[in-house]
């Protein structure tokens, strides 16, 4: 009788955790199901809208490849998508892996939702994509940075600041090397090292703040955010402001790769684009490479997870911390640039808006992996992208709710909608060194 | 003598701190000087002087602008015509008036800290608080009486500020979501709520083209704490000092503020005491922004009399420095308010008289948050004997909130 009691009580505790799961699945399915319906009802006064995507085959405004259809269909894929999933939800119960099968209803959702706001303009697909490559590159660097500093155990708050520095130093740079030179390319080679330079330096300061003196890593970066904000203001305003020759860098433009810019419709979204973005899909592949593949990775991510037991078998942690950040500094110096020298063309207050802190979430998103970053950067991008797509084309959505949607997709991704994530163990912990 | 030694021992480092974060301050008011720049080659020894003597107008001019000319009040309170005394008290009222809103949002920093919860986001929960607190009394205006509106926005810029503070909470709470990355986002969010509410036509003041709301100073105002003309101070001042002592009672005498500190300190320890550590979290997050949130009401409703895109002006990130630097006591939190106050009024004169900008406050303030959090720096700056280091580093940074969220 003993022995009955005792081995029912975990299984009802079990069955209390499975009940509730199976509650979730059912309200999961309900939500989806009534999204499903919700679709299917706005497809019928859609289907007199067209909806076009335009692709550019092999050259901006050259032949294009057009996928026409009506706004209706759409609407009614995104049902049809809806209650696929729905009934899948149903079928399998608890167990059903819905957060990857989310993205199989997002996908047709964001389309049919895009197209309904285009009302009947055609959409440029191969500038949309192009736009959200550009408009990423900057975070993807950033979430570079974040995921270099954190596998190496160090929080990186300050990527932020350093970006804004290393705008502010590109421009500075290049407008004078400029001025006296007169060499294009010569003024943004020498203005991007310089602006790497500056955030790695800053890089060792946060490190040194953080490992030399102890202090909490979120406040370190917090200085160095706050402090770049400042100094990068003052001189902007006392210099900079009043003598526009420094704020006047040579724009860095696109630049297209021979052959691969020409494989039809791919080329001209991938391959025509800022040299910055080549340098961020190099960085992407090095840094998996470098992290995954070569003993100063594995060391890397062990001074990260069990920086004792690293330091145990003669690994100096501290050491590979601080070049970790060194090395994130000069990854987020160049996002900084390429913010100065080619997005806006000049350096301006603030500029940097959130981008560090989007990189950092991009980095959650992507699971502390490059790749992954890239991919979650890309959906940032994508959100920028298709703001300004609207915004040009005058579509009656109010604009700050259209800016404030990076920032909300950043919330939900780190709540961790997209899955619970667990990052490096020991990250953001100060480390003794025996 | 031995508690006068200790107290002088504790405020070495902040003092220290701010002092070298000046003297950093004054090396960029040099190297930024311009003018200077072009003098070097003809006149170097002018050029320098001139730009070491940029300094000493830059901060003679910010002295002068947050206490006034001493000798110009003695002879205006002598002979006591009121126009002459409201005008040689003027800057000491207004660091007052600039040191309100730091009390307020230095109280709400220094208890998300205590309890572990890092909130950046006090800019955020101070624009709502003033949103709603204008709000409040635009839409109030003329059905009820007008004690009953001021009341009214008041509570209605809690209740915002303190909705502001909790979702980050509540994120974290739940789901581990980082309270930094959480708060910066709700600042962005915040700052476009703000933008989107002052281009209704109900909220904007009538045929301006920036976004400002109308003037509120008609339909509801904190009553002056002095009745003469030109003085602003009002009663927010004694609301927020009774708020320090509250938050101390809290903090210190009650078993809610006990609980939060436990969590602060770790939240490991604090679960096994069986502290609901979530709740902690979601309440402290929830408290620090009301009291931001009220900062903003107060300066809508009373000081600035208006609602404007730039109304929170980065207090919500210098009351990060402020609390580091009052070593999160409230009563320190009142102390090192009035020298924001005086360096922020201070701050405003030498922007008009010296063209430093009000920027390279910013930048003293980053200094300063760094100093104190590094007393080790300061004491090897100016060679201090160790006195307790552990003790400090557990005052100004929360272990606990290391321990769980995802960064």
């Amino acid at each position: 009788m003993t022995a009955a009691t005792t081995a029912v009580a975990p299984v009802s505790g079990e069955s209390l955790s499975a009940r509730r799961a199976q509650s979730a699945a059912r309200v999961r399915a309900l939500t989806l199901f009534l999204l499903g319906v919700l679709a299917v009802w706005f497809s019928l006064n859609a289907f007199g809208i067209a909806a076009q995507f335009k692709f550019w085959i092999n050259e901006q405004g050259g032949a294009s490849a057009d996928l026409t259809t009506s706004v209706g269909v759409l609407w009614i894929v995104a049902g049809i998508a809806s209650m696929v999933v729905a009934v899948l939800q149903i079928i399998r119960g608890a167990s059903f892996r819905w957060r990857r099968w989310l993205l199989v209803v997002i996908a047709p959702w964001v389309t049919a939702v895009l197209a309904a706001l285009l009302n009947g303009t055609p959409a440029i697909v191969t500038n949309v994509i192009g736009g959200s490559l550009e408009a990423s590159t900057p975070i993807t660097m950033a979430a570079l940075a974040g995921i270099l500093s954190e596998r190496s155990g160090m929080f990186n708050i300050a990527l932020e600041g350093k970006m804004l520095v290393g705008a502010f130093v590109a421009a500075l740079a290049s407008s004078i090397v400029f001025m006296v030179t007169g060499n294009t390319v010569l003024a943004t080679v020498v203005a991007i090292a310089l602006a790497m330079l500056a955030s790695g330096l800053l890089g060792l300061l946060l490190g040194w703040l953080g490992i030399r003196h102890k202090v909490d890593q979120i406040i370190a970066g917090t200085v160095i955010n706050i402090g770049a904000v400042g100094i990068t203001s003052v001189v902007f305003l006392r210099i900079l402001q009043h003598n526009t020759e420094f704020n006047n860098p040579p724009s860095v433009g696109a630049m297209r790769i021979p052959l691969l810019a020409d494989i039809p419709v791919l080329g001209p979204i991938m391959f025509d684009a800022k040299p910055y973005v080549y340098v961020g899909y190099i960085l992407v592949l090095f840094l998996t490479y470098m992290i995954y593949r070569t003993r100063w990775g594995l060391r890397l991510r062990a001074s990260g997870e069990k920086p004792a037991a690293a330091g145990t078998v003669g690994i100096n942690v501290i050491a590979i911390r601080y070049r970790a950040l060194f090395f994130a500094g000069l990854i987020s110096g160049l996002a900084g640039s390429y913010l100065s020298l080619s997005t806006a063309g000049s350096f301006q207050m603030e500029m940097t808006a959130g981008k560090g802190f989007i990189g950092l979430a991009a980095m959650i998103f992507g699971g502390w992996h490059p790749i992954g970053a890239f991919f979650a950067a890309l959906v940032f991008g994508f959100a920028d992208a298709v703001q300004s797509l609207l915004s040009i084309l005058g579509v009656a959505v109010p604009p700050q709710l259209l800016a404030s949607v990076p920032y909300v997709v950043t919330i939900i991704v780190v709540a961790g909608v997209v899955g619970r994530v667990r990052g490096p163990a020991s990250a953001g912990q100060r480390y003794e060194q025996g | 003598m031995k508690r006068v030694t200790s107290f002088a021992r504790r405020l070495a480092v902040p003092t220290l701190s701010v002092i070298t974060a000046l003297i950093v301050g004054a090396i960029a008011i040099v190297l930024t000087d311009f003018d200077a720049y072009s003098k070097l080659g003809t006149d170097p020894v002018g050029a320098i002087a001139g730009a070491v003597g940029g300094v000493g107008k830059a901060y003679g001019s910010m002295l002068a602008g947050a206490f006034g000319d001493p000798t110009r009040i003695v002879t205006a309170l002598q002979t006591g015509n009121p126009k002459d005394v409201a005008s040689a008290i003027r800057p000491i009222t207004e660091t007052l008036v600039a040191a309100t809103p730091y009390i307020f949002t230095g109280l709400a920093i220094a208890i998300s800290f205590r309890a572990g919860m890092f909130n950046i986001g006090g800019d955020g929960q101070i624009r709502l608080g003033a949103l709603a607190a204008t709000m409040a009394a635009i839409f109030l205006a003329g059905k009820v009486a007008s004690p009953i509106i001021l009341l009214a926005a008041l509570a209605a810029a809690i209740v915002a500020g303190g909705f502001w503070g909790f979702i980050p909470g509540f994120l974290k709470a739940r789901t581990g979501a980082h309270e930094v990355i959480t708060t910066i986002m709700l600042n962005s969010i915040a700052s476009l709520v703000l933008f989107f509410a002052l281009r209704s036509p109900e909220l904007r003041a009538a045929g301006s083209s920036s976004p400002v709301s109308k003037n509120l100073q008609p339909i509801v105002d904190v009553p002056n704490i002095i009745a003469l003309p030109t003085l602003r101070l009002d009663y927010g001042f004694v609301v927020a000092l009774i708020m320090a002592g509250l938050v101390s009672l809290l903090l210190f005498r009650t078993t809610k503020g006990f609980e939060l500190r436990a969590s602060g300190f770790s939240l490991t320890a604090a679960r096994y005491a069986g502290i609901s550590a979530g709740g902690s979290m979601m309440l402290a997050m929830a408290l620090s922004g009301g009291l931001a949130g009220l900062a903003g009401g107060f300066m809508v409703i009373g000081t600035v009399g208006q609602l404007s895109l730039d109304i929170s002006g980065g207090i919500g990130f210098n009351a990060i420095a402020l609390a580091l630097l009052a070593g999160l006591r409230p009563s320190g939190v009142v102390a090192a308010a009035l020298l924001f106050g005086a360096l922020t009024q201070g701050g405003k004169l030498m922007g008009v008289q010296s063209g430093i900008p009000f920027e390279l406050l910013i930048f003293i303030m980053a200094l300063v948050i760094m100093f104190v959090a590094a007393p080790g720096l300061i004491r090897s700056i100016w060679r201090i004997k160790v006195a307790k280091p552990a003790a400090e580093i557990a005052t100004v940074s929360p272990t606990g909130a290391s321990e769980a969220g995802t960064l």
